[in-house]
């Protein structure tokens, strides 16, 4: 069942958390609302849940209007950040109570709790309070409450977010896997950018109330829109440097800390005034150490280096304040206050419009 | 155990034990009392452990005003206080839980939503309410004693209730405010994402959850309703309602104490209290303590 939006807009008295969303989550993917604290993803989760009610706009599941409806009588399922297991009563009872207001008899709310049980592994677990529970074993609990109900939309507020590095590494993969067998529409919450990149068939990139890019996490993170989902989407962060765009032997190109970088082929800048201002935008992975007589290469010195494992993160100062972060393998070495210089890739490089914040079209 | 502790332990038993004899001699002497008969009881040199065993003065609270009128006196004089004593008993259980449950009832729903709907005042409410605890009861009895008679309530028990009602029911919110705010929103919409009605959220979920709080909050109200010597004092005036702190009194007379009926009386009115704290200890530790933590 798909899920739309219609001008979707929430407001707590004078702070206006969404601003008129026009969304359709399509039926059986897996979308996930990124963004950073504040940007209303949670908010808009529980809109779609009914535990908020919206200020204007209509919330429809397979074309119906839902937003009329209280949370019970949606069909939807939702994973909380504190899994808000009910403390009282014990696994078997937190799985089937959903069952059991909706009156299915005790025989089969026995047999299908156990069957959810079986498949999250925590068959054994049934008889136990949640305060008995490991953090990964409550986890398993609230998916399970979820499941059992056979919900056509699955929300998930952040639920990996309380658990240690390793565990939510496993439980990222059982996640996905639980919804491509439950075959539902999933929307999941995340400030987490690993976690969207991993487990998404769509993203939906928020800041301050509005959805800035709604893509596969391809896109999103070859092709950002603008300016916010470059910075916010990739780790270590995109390298950001004012250009300007001036012409090199009749073709266009970039003046980088007075250095002149052959224009980006994904880009047609013969229709750009030279002497415009720019930004220009590179991941670190985009980046490498070069000798500084190279051609092409933007002469520097080493500002800081930091081991990250397998990997080195080398930071050149090209220009005061104007440091561009390169991503090499952790043999590479580097003494900091020492000459260097860097290479960017041309073909993997973005430019945004300084004044608007947005990408400047692509070639197709 | 290094010997600093053993000398630490020592002292700490040595300290709990003087505590226990200091809280428990009266108790254990008011019993012994009550099962004397009357010229030991005046004893000198006086006894601890009763030389004669005698459950007279038990015998004679227990034997209440039936037991006067077929002695065929009843034309002549007025039945002594121990025959009212089984109607004291009476009145006190019903004043005690009759102000237990409103007062609890009341309270958790009034902190229920204090803690869960938006409303002007919201956070100031519970604050006032504990200053309103502060305040000592002997301020509110005498106009409360006015209002009683102009509602024509004056010596009925239904006074008492209300009056008890009055002092504990701030208090009782408090704690339960501070309870509910322990309570994780997110299990009540959990709860209503499962399908529930907010009734039976509030059933089903929120008050289980809250039952230590609840429990505590009941005791309360039972110990100072139970207890209480003013109100009744002001508020009844016949031997037949009086409950059981003031009805006793009465075994003081101008002349002499009945101090055998008197600890009889403290022992039965002692014992009530004690078994319930007997069984509700547990959840009356549980109750303040995570109150205190979580307010």
């Amino acid at each position: 069942m798909d899920v739309r939006l219609e001008g979707l807009s929430k407001s707590f008295g004078a702070n206006v958390v969404l601003k008129a969303l026009d969304l359709t989550f399509p039926e059986r993917k897996f979308v996930t609302l990124l963004g950073p604290s504040g940007c209303g993803k949670t908010t808009l989760l529980r809109l779609i849940a009914g535990l908020e009610r919206a200020s204007a706009g209509a919330i429809l599941f397979g074309g119906e209007r839902v937003d009329h409806l209280p949370p019970g009588e949606r069909n939807i399922a939702m994973v909380f950040q504190s899994y808000a297991l009910y403390p009282t009563m014990d696994v078997a009872a937190n799985i089937g109570y959903g069952l059991k207001v909706r009156g299915v008899p005790r025989p089969e709310r026995a047999e299908r709790v156990g069957l959810v049980a079986r498949v999250l592994e925590i068959a054994h677990l049934l008889k136990r309070k949640p305060r008995a529970l490991s953090g990964g074993q409550r986890q398993r609990v609230a998916l399970g409450r979820a499941m059992v109900r056979k919900p056509d939309i699955f929300l998930m507020d952040e639920p990996l977010s309380n658990l240690d590095a390793k565990l939510r590494a496993t439980m990222r993969g059982e996640l996905k896997r639980f919804h491509l067998d439950l075959e539902t529409t999933s929307i999941y919450v995340t400030h987490d950018q690993l976690e969207a990149m991993t487990m998404s068939d769509l993203i939906a990139v928020m800041n301050e109330g509005e959805v800035q890019q709604f893509a596969t996490p391809e896109e999103v993170y070859d092709r950002p829109v603008n300016l916010f989902v470059a910075g916010f989407i990739g780790s270590p962060p995109m390298n950001f440097c004012d250009v300007t765009v001036t012409e090199r032997n009749g073709a266009p190109a970039l003046m980088l800390a007075e250095r002149a970088l052959p224009a980006p082929p994904g880009f047609d800048l013969s229709r750009v005034e030279a002497g415009r201002r720019l930004v220009l935008g590179i991941r670190p992975q985009d980046v490498r150490l070069a000798r500084p007589d190279e051609p092409g290469a933007v002469p520097g010195t080493v500002w800081m280096v930091e081991l990250i494992g397998s990997e080195r993160l080398v930071e050149v100062e090209v220009a005061p304040k104007l440091r561009i972060t390169a991503e090499v393998k952790a043999e590479v070495r580097a003494t900091i206050d020492a000459p260097a210089a860097v290479a960017l890739d041309a073909t993997k490089m973005h430019l945004f419009d300084p004044e608007t914040g947005r990408a400047l079209p692509r070639l197709r | 155990m290094t010997p600093r502790e053993a000398v630490d332990r020592v002292l700490l038993y040595a300290l709990l034990l003087a505590v226990t004899v200091v809280v428990c001699f009266p108790l254990a002497w008011a019993f012994f009392t009550s099962v004397k008969p009357k010229d030991e009881i005046f004893a000198w040199p006086p006894t601890l452990w009763p030389q004669a065993w005698t459950l007279e003065n038990y015998r004679t609270l227990f034997a209440g005003k039936q037991a006067y009128f077929q002695g065929g006196t009843a034309a002549a004089t007025a039945p002594p206080p121990s025959a009212f004593f089984l109607d004291w008993f009476l009145n006190s259980v019903l004043i005690a839980a009759g102000t237990t449950a409103i007062s609890t009832i009341v309270s958790t729903l009034a902190a229920y939503s204090l803690t869960r709907f938006r409303f002007p005042g919201q956070r100031a409410v519970p604050f006032l309410a504990l200053i309103g605890y502060m305040v000592p009861s002997i301020i509110f009895v005498f106009p409360m004693f006015l209002v009683m008679a102009d509602l024509r309530l004056t010596d009925t028990l239904a006074s008492l209730v209300l009056g008890y009602v009055c002092i504990t029911l701030p208090f009782c919110m408090w704690l339960m405010w501070a309870f509910f705010r322990g309570v994780p929103v997110e299990i009540e919409e959990a709860a209503l994402v499962d399908g529930a009605s907010r009734l039976r959220v509030f059933l089903e979920i929120v008050l289980p959850t809250a039952w230590p709080g609840i429990v505590a909050a009941a005791i309360f109200t039972l110990i100072v309703s139970w207890n209480d010597y003013l109100f009744g004092r002001v508020f009844i005036n016949t031997m037949e309602n009086l409950p059981l702190t003031v009805g006793v009194m009465h075994f003081f007379d101008g002349t002499h104490v009945d101090w055998g009926l008197m600890m009889a009386s403290s022992v039965l009115m002692t014992v009530p209290m004690a078994l319930l704290f007997a069984l509700l200890q547990r959840h009356l530790v549980a109750g303040f303590g995570a109150g205190a933590v979580k307010g």
